[in-house]
């Protein structure tokens, strides 16, 4: 456990009964070991998760174009790291995984244009309080139900970005160790 | 009902619910589930909140309710919460009896009749041996309070929790029934169960070890959440055991016990309470 986490990761032997399907011997997410303190939250919790993140009818480059850019804007060192290697292994290259990371408007000139739509769909949703300005473009490169899952993927996002960054979840060795093989 | 009244029916889920009504206790027995003893911090479950969860209890199918500890005697206020638990279901409740002299024992005598009964503990007919386990003067205090509960009419059966059941000296149990028989409890009132290797007795490297796979599920609330099992929330090193946490919701008690009905319903064919704990 590291300085900065707030609450112990519960270990495998000491899982509780509703937490134990998400444990893995290969290793298994602090998001999970931490939820598993209360494990009724945890069995709704992780299920919503794979349905909002995990694959889907969009994409999931374009999926992980969306959550690394919120991570980014949230700050949020744990998503950040871990959705970088994510989106590496869904067909984004370092520089575009960098591009998200900086999140600049030159940056994001390598995208295509049904991307740079998305990206300020995202920084237009996760970037103010209050109404949200309409995409005037968005819906030239994605039908309803694509901003609809789009615009919960975003929303989904900010909140484990808060869940992470509050209780300080650690990023684990292997991704740090892939992100630097990567020059990330 | 649903599904909770049903797996209860089927026989999947104990149909006693338990709720720890405190952890402290004026003891520190060698193999304490809990590491209870009178200095550890006491996470009460008050009197409403009980009632509370019997009432529900029933209307969700539960046949009966247990009270357990720490030593709930402890609680002043507990001879009168039986009573009211005897008027929503049959109630079982786990003492040292250590207590039960003067005041408290005359504080127990409205229970004479009711469908209360006190489940107490004890170890051996050997008072040394019994004390080794228990502490100093246990025995003597116990095999006092025994009768006298019997005499008042107040329902009492006694527990006995073993190394190795099995490997007992059948001479020393002969001894051990020919005592609570003399005392006022019949056969039918007296268990032998084995020591759970869970909190203290890990520590002094005593018991089995058990699992969700190994033991009746009965739902069990605590201060702390609800529990597969009265054997679930131990304590070793001062830490509460999650491993057979079922919700830390507890209110209203059917979100723990649509839980655990779901639990004892996923789980694999041919799983059965093997060991017979209680």
């Amino acid at each position: 456990m590291t300085s900065r986490q707030l609450v112990r990761p519960l270990a495998a032997p000491q899982a509780p009964l509703l937490a134990r399907p998400y444990y893995s011997e290969q290793g298994t997410s602090p998001i999970v070991t931490s939820l598993a303190h209360v494990p009724e939250a945890l069995a709704v919790t992780m299920p919503f998760i794979a349905t909002v993140l995990g694959p889907s009818a969009i994409g999931a480059r374009t999926k992980e174009l969306a959550i690394l850019r919120t991570s980014a804007r949230l700050g949020c060192e744990y998503c950040v790291a871990t959705h970088s290697v994510v989106a590496l292994d869904s067909g984004c290259t370092a520089a575009e995984v960098r591009a998200l990371r900086v999140g600049t408007d030159e940056s994001d000139a390598i995208f295509s244009a049904a991307e740079r739509a998305l990206l300020r769909w995202v920084d237009a949703v996760i970037g103010a309080t209050g109404a949200v300005a309409p995409a005037a473009d968005l819906a030239a490169h994605y039908d309803e139900a694509e901003i609809v899952e789009l615009t919960l993927l975003c929303a989904a996002t900010l909140m484990l970005n808060r869940y992470c960054t509050a209780l300080g979840l650690p990023v684990s060795a292997a991704t740090v160790e892939r992100l630097a093989a990567e020059g990330l | 009902m649903g599904s909770v009244a049903d797996a209860i029916a089927n026989g999947g889920m104990g149909g006693r619910l338990w709720l720890y009504s405190n952890y402290h206790c004026n003891l520190s027995c060698s193999y304490c589930l809990t590491e209870s003893s009178p200095g550890v911090r006491r996470r009460v479950l008050d009197a409403a909140a009980i009632l509370a969860r019997a009432r529900e209890a029933r209307e969700l199918g539960f046949t009966g309710v247990g009270i357990t500890g720490g030593e709930p005697f402890l609680l002043e206020w507990m001879p009168a919460l039986l009573a009211e638990l005897a008027e929503i279901l049959p109630v079982i409740v786990l003492s040292n009896a250590t207590l039960f002299t003067g005041r408290r024992l005359a504080a127990l005598e409205p229970l004479a009749g009711l469908p209360v009964r006190i489940q107490i503990s004890l170890d051996s007919a050997s008072p040394q041996e019994n004390d080794a386990m228990r502490g100093p003067e246990n025995f003597a205090k116990a095999v006092a309070a025994i009768p006298a509960l019997v005499e008042r009419g107040i329902g009492v059966r006694i527990a006995t929790t073993l190394e190795d059941p099995d490997g007992q000296d059948p001479a020393e149990r002969d001894r051990l029934c020919e005592l609570h028989r003399s005392l006022g409890v019949g056969d039918e009132d007296h268990i032998v169960r084995p020591i759970i290797r869970r909190g203290r007795a890990v520590a002094g490297d005593m018991g089995l070890a058990v699992g969700f796979d190994e033991i009746e599920p009965e739902l069990t609330i605590t201060a702390d959440g609800a529990f597969a099992s009265p054997f679930g929330p131990t304590v070793r090193a001062g830490e509460l055991d999650s491993d057979l946490l079922v919700t830390r919701t507890v209110e209203p008690l059917s979100v723990p016990a649509g839980a655990l009905a779901r639990l004892v319903g996923s789980a694999e064919s041919g799983r059965d309470a093997r060991l017979g704990i209680r």
